[in-house]
């Protein structure tokens, strides 16, 4: 019976998760349509686009780790999602979130970049390999000052659970108001992760013609869409988690993370495309000083 | 119940819905023509808010929009390209050099009638058509993707020697890289 | 006569016997060869019981040898992967010259190896650490000329690593008056505490070199990817944890009963950090897949340094997991590229392209090694990576746990490179005619591909031997605190399971699966030539792999780390000093006038000294 519960409510969580990560996409366009003064797609807009890219009749592949590239994108992008508390104090949401911590978390995020990475290079195309060395180049960027921050709540509060840390936010306060210095790292760290301009990189459509999926069309595309909007929605939920206490219901959820996703969306609106030297550098810059910061605090504190 | 005929139709609806309104373009600018597809995609005429959008490959493209001249240098590019897309697939000729060769029709290295090369769905008239005459066609190709008409890719599939003889004929010996039809 | 005797007894004579079965007939002389390791570790592993010990009279000199719960842990590394690497290296050896010396050499090696797991007294640990060095250049020189330079590199370092530990093991004789290890770490606390902690230095010089810790780790690069492949799975999986074997034990009885805190930890654990950081950084930059692998090697071992130095319980757990682990997933990557070199004929990274569809096996096991080197779970390689994290944070060591964390994600970028680059891309006609390795050499590969699964799953049948052993260097027991059979906790109570995760990822992974195979007849294969870039068509003879500067952005973006190489010093060191022999040559001048000179100075210095000394 709780393992029947347990499993309904994983599903109903990858569901919700891929339902409000599309939506969120929706909105992305609708708001960069406004801003650039267009009338802009419909929000339910990526729902067509998905239905229609798994109704292709024909995909293409050049081999069985491209087959297989969006089952690993799925895995880091569902696991995770399991692994993380999405609602505080209800029993359908918490899943599997009492039997991972944090590193864990960091690490099983990357399994999918890595088999999305083999997947890529397996199609051949040199655009797909140039947008995998970018892409890894710049994740070793960004996780730095990402980890910093995770470090310094670690050692501030003695705990590597995300629920354990949701519980202490509860009694002190949200984090972001606790360790602001860590809160300001992780965002900045954050522009990195969801590749929006600047650091829209790895896929630049103009230079790399989408880089790692070049060669993905049909099927495949649109179970990448589902696995990018259900991964978005997931780290959403573990910022949500990490610096805001976590949520009581959806609702308070859908907005918190929907101000969170604000952050990258609206930066990279106005901003052009870095170099891959220069994203790295920008992610050892300030947020590596920002991160180093709240870890003095931390200890400090 | 999957199969059964009903169900079918249910599901091509669905399916002809979601097609219709999520077309993703590759805009091959081989001609002049090229400059009319960034008023229509940019703030001007806005042709995403039909669902129209672009897209960098032609692993992901739905639309191979043609706009104007081919050079017997550039139709085999072009070949190769829509034979990479995935089906269901369509082809939008722009402009009147697609149609009848239009101020090109006496040259000695573009070819006229694209038609008797690729499958086109639909043809934009003008010299150049304006964003508008543009974003029509594009509805028409909608319409028709609707109705299940535009069945371009089909009918190539199933004329292949024919298309693959003019296509030979145009293009002389330099052929031998055109790989099979990837359907 | 007991086990100890007659495991040694069969890999001496074994050496011996494969030398001279060379004369008679290849075949004899493999069969010999892999005979002798398979009856030494089934013996081994049957009869063994912890507490044996056993005494070998050599004229003068008594060697006492006996087993306990971290020689055991270590020689199942040594064992197994002696094993696996042994039926390897039948087929990918065969045809090549000299082949009785190189076994004789191999099994000499594993001789020093055991040797050295179960010595009891100082003596005897450096006679088979000298065994297990001399042999092992042997075989970094077995690949001819060119090797010679690499080989006097590496038998410099050891010679330095050997003479700083006959020092500190004379200068304990001289304070003790016995050589026991066991004499040695009780009586530790009576020495003078200048005395403590020279003998420590000088030791942990000594295992550093062979662990290839940063300063001195200049000879592993070439020395790891010299040798040919199938030893060098030993090399890096096992010979090189036996200067990991040592640092434990130097950590354990030695460092933590220093009287006063002289950062001994601290700057062996930075030193470890610095290590992986740095050798990743020049892993990714490698071009040639043995080198990336060798620098690889020297990353890996920073971290467990790091954990030995911390010497927290679970920060030793972390490295012991760690060293067992590595010994899996290296010697297994050193195997693939192994096969690769024999079926495809290069290690060249620029050169190597879309092998994927021709060796599908021994891409499994390098892909299964690549996410364990990564450390991305749900495989084994997580579990000492996860627990050396937790020993970091919860011990204090926060800006150490960054440096790893980068060197561990850094990490990813030449695991990647290599997979790329020999298995993926497009597929070229110069390797249209490579099969896959013989059986032989493909079996240990998916045999050790298929533990890392398992032991990710099921970590605890390793934690359990780890946990012995640290029982036996006064730790207290750990399971139940620091891990379950599926589940590990960290200092703060948090806890993985990692059966959960393993299945977790096992279904979403088939699920979708599931859902990418649905209708499987409209998905087509198409070749690697067949790409969408721009409508070119690649002719038959033209590759458009992504090969040259690969990492390039990333170069340009840590480029002012990459003027420091510590390599440039040693060879200015070396420079150096032979501008000053040089010099010195000069005092030589072949002229008789000016050796009497030389003699009249140094009587007369001699007695101004002496008349001052004797005055006083």
């Amino acid at each position: 019976m709780d393992f029947l519960i347990k499993t309904l409510g994983a599903i109903a969580t990858i569901i919700v998760a891929f339902i409000v990560g599309m939506l969120y996409m929706g909105i992305n366009r609708k708001i960069t349509a406004r801003v650039q003064n267009r009338v802009g797609p419909p929000v339910w807009q990526n729902y067509i686009d998905a239905l229609k890219l798994v109704s292709k009749k024909t995909s293409v592949h050049h081999g069985v780790m491209q087959h297989l590239a969006p089952a690993f994108l799925m895995i880091s992008s569902m696991g995770t999602l399991l692994f993380i508390p999405i609602l505080r104090g209800q029993s359908w949401f918490p899943n599997l979130s009492y039997h991972g911590d944090l590193i864990f978390i960091l690490y099983f995020m990357v399994l999918g970049s890595l088999g999305m990475a083999l997947g890529a290079g397996q199609t051949g195309n040199p655009n797909a390999a140039i947008g995998i060395t970018r892409g890894l180049s710049q994740m070793v960027g960004f996780e730095i000052p990402w980890v910093m921050a995770l470090v310094a709540m670690m050692i501030q509060y003695h705990t590597t659970s995300i629920s354990d840390l949701m519980a202490i936010q509860q009694q002190h306060g949200w984090l972001m108001f606790q360790n602001p210095l860590a809160f300001l790292a992780a965002i900045l760290a954050m522009l990195g992760m969801f590749r929006y301009s600047p650091f829209d990189i790895v896929g630049a459509p103009a230079e790399l013609a989408s880089g790692p999926i070049s060669e993905f069309g049909g099927k495949y595309l649109g179970l990448m869409m589902s696995s990018g909007s259900i991964f978005a929605f997931t780290k959403l939920t573990l910022y949500v988690d990490l610096f805001m206490g976590g949520a009581s219901n959806i609702v308070v959820l859908l907005i918190e993370t929907f101000t969170l996703y604000l952050i990258p969306m609206l930066y990279g609106l106005v901003s052009p495309r870095y170099r891959t030297e220069q994203a790295i550098r920008y992610f050892w810059g300030w947020p590596t000083v920002l991160g180093l910061a709240a870890l003095v605090y931390s200890v400090v504190i | 119940m999957i199969n059964d005929k009903n169900s079918q139709k249910i599901v091509d609806i669905i399916q002809n819905f979601a097609r219709k309104h999520s077309l993703f373009v590759l805009a091959y600018g081989t001609g002049c023509g090229a400059i009319e597809i960034p008023p229509t995609m940019t703030s001007r005429y806005d042709a995403e808010r039909f669902g129209i959008r672009g897209a960098a490959t032609p692993r992901q493209a739905d639309v191979l929009l043609i706009t104007g001249y081919l050079t017997t240098k550039t139709v085999k590019r072009v070949i190769r390209v829509y034979e990479q897309m995935q089906d269901p697939k369509y082809v939008i000729g722009f402009g009147s050099c697609t149609i009848n060769g239009g101020m090109y029709w006496d040259s000695y290295n573009t070819i006229k009638v694209l038609d008797r090369y690729l499958p086109v769905d639909i043809y934009i008239n003008g010299c150049m058509p304006r964003p508008e005459a543009v974003i029509e066609g594009f509805i028409k190709l909608q319409k028709k993707i609707m109705e299940g008409r535009a069945e371009g890719a089909k009918h190539y599939k199933e004329n292949l020697e024919w298309y693959r003889a003019n296509q030979k004929k145009v293009l002389g010996p330099t052929t031998p890289h055109i790989q099979e039809y990837n359907w | 006569m007991n086990i100890i005797h007659i495991t040694l007894g069969i890999l001496l004579g074994g050496a011996i016997l494969t030398y001279f079965a060379n004369k008679i007939s290849g075949v004899v002389r493999d069969l010999m060869f892999i005979s002798t390791i398979v009856v030494a570790a089934a013996l081994f592993f049957i009869k063994m019981t912890p507490d044996t010990v056993a005494v070998f009279n050599l004229g003068g000199i008594t060697l006492s040898l006996g087993m306990n719960h971290l020689g055991l842990l270590f020689s199942i590394i040594i064992l197994g992967l002696a094993v696996l690497a042994g039926f390897y290296s039948l087929p990918y050896m065969k045809g090549k010259d000299n082949l009785g010396f190189f076994y004789m050499n191999y099994l000499l090696s594993i001789f020093g190896m055991m040797g050295i797991v179960m010595s009891k007294d100082l003596v005897s640990f450096f006679i088979f650490w000298e065994i297990m060095t001399w042999s092992s250049y042997l075989i970094v020189v077995y690949n001819g000329n060119k090797a010679n330079k690499i080989g006097i590199k590496y038998i410099l370092f050891s010679a330095l690593g050997a003479y700083s530990m006959l020092m500190a093991i004379v200068m304990v004789y001289s304070q003790l008056h016995s050589f026991s290890i066991a004499d040695l770490s009780a009586g530790f606390t009576t020495m003078p505490a200048s005395y403590q902690i020279t003998i420590a230095l000088l030791l942990i010089t000594g295992f550093a070199v062979k662990a290839a810790m940063m300063p001195l780790h200049v000879w592993a690069p070439d020395a790891y990817s010299n040798a040919p492949m199938s030893y060098t799975a030993m090399f890096s999986g096992a010979l090189s944890k036996m200067g990991v074997y040592g640092l434990v034990i130097v950590f354990v009885t030695m460092v933590s009963h220093l009287p006063q805190n002289f950062w001994v930890r601290e700057t062996i654990a930075w030193l470890g950090a610095i290590t992986a950081g740095m050798a990743t950084i020049y892993a990714i930059f490698q071009d040639d897949a043995k080198k990336l692998l060798a620098y690889s090697s020297v990353a890996q071992l920073g971290y467990i340094i790091t954990g030995v130095a911390i010497g927290t319980e679970i920060s030793m757990i972390a490295a012991l997991m760690l060293s067992i682990v590595h010994g899996m997933f290296k010697a297994n990557f050193f195997m693939v590229v192994g096969a690769v070199e024999r079926q495809a004929g290069t290690t060249d990274l620029t050169v190597l392209t879309g092998l994927i569809r021709k060796m599908p096996w021994t891409f499994f096991s390098a892909l299964m090694s690549a996410i364990a080197l990564a450390g991305i779970p749900p495989l084994v390689g997580y579990v000492g990576k996860w627990m050396l994290y937790e020993s970091l944070i919860s011990n204090g060591n926060y800006i150490l746990v960054i440096v790893i964390f980068f060197a561990s994600t850094a990490g990813f970028l030449y695991v990647f490179k290599i997979l790329y680059s020999i298995f993926l891309g497009q597929e070229e006609p110069e390797f249209e005619n490579v099969k896959e390795a013989p059986a032989l050499m493909v079996i240990p590969m998916v045999i050790i591909a298929l533990l890392l699964g398992f032991f990710g799953a099921f970590p605890g049948y390793l934690l359990k031997y780890i946990d012995n052993a640290l029982v036996v260097m006064g730790y207290p027991v750990s399971q139940g605190k620091w891990w379950e059979m599926t589940t590990l906790f960290n200092a703060w109570g948090n806890k993985v399971s990692t059966d959960l995760i393993m299945y977790t990822t096992i279904t979403v992974f088939v699920t979708i699966a599931i859902v990418l195979f649905y209708r499987w007849k409209n998905g087509r294969y198409v070749s690697t030539k067949d790409i969408s870039l721009s409508g070119e068509m690649p002719k038959e003879d033209e590759n458009y792999s992504f090969k040259l500067d690969f990492y390039k952005p990333f170069e340009r973006a840590i480029s002012p780390l990459l003027r420091y190489k510590i390599s440039k010093y040693y060879n200015e060191f070396a420079d150096g000093m032979e501008a000053f022999f040089d010099w010195t040559r000069r005092i030589y001048n072949g002229n008789a006038q000016t050796y009497a000179i030389y003699v009249i100075t140094f009587l007369v210095i001699l007695l101004l000294i002496a008349n001052n000394i004797f005055t006083v």
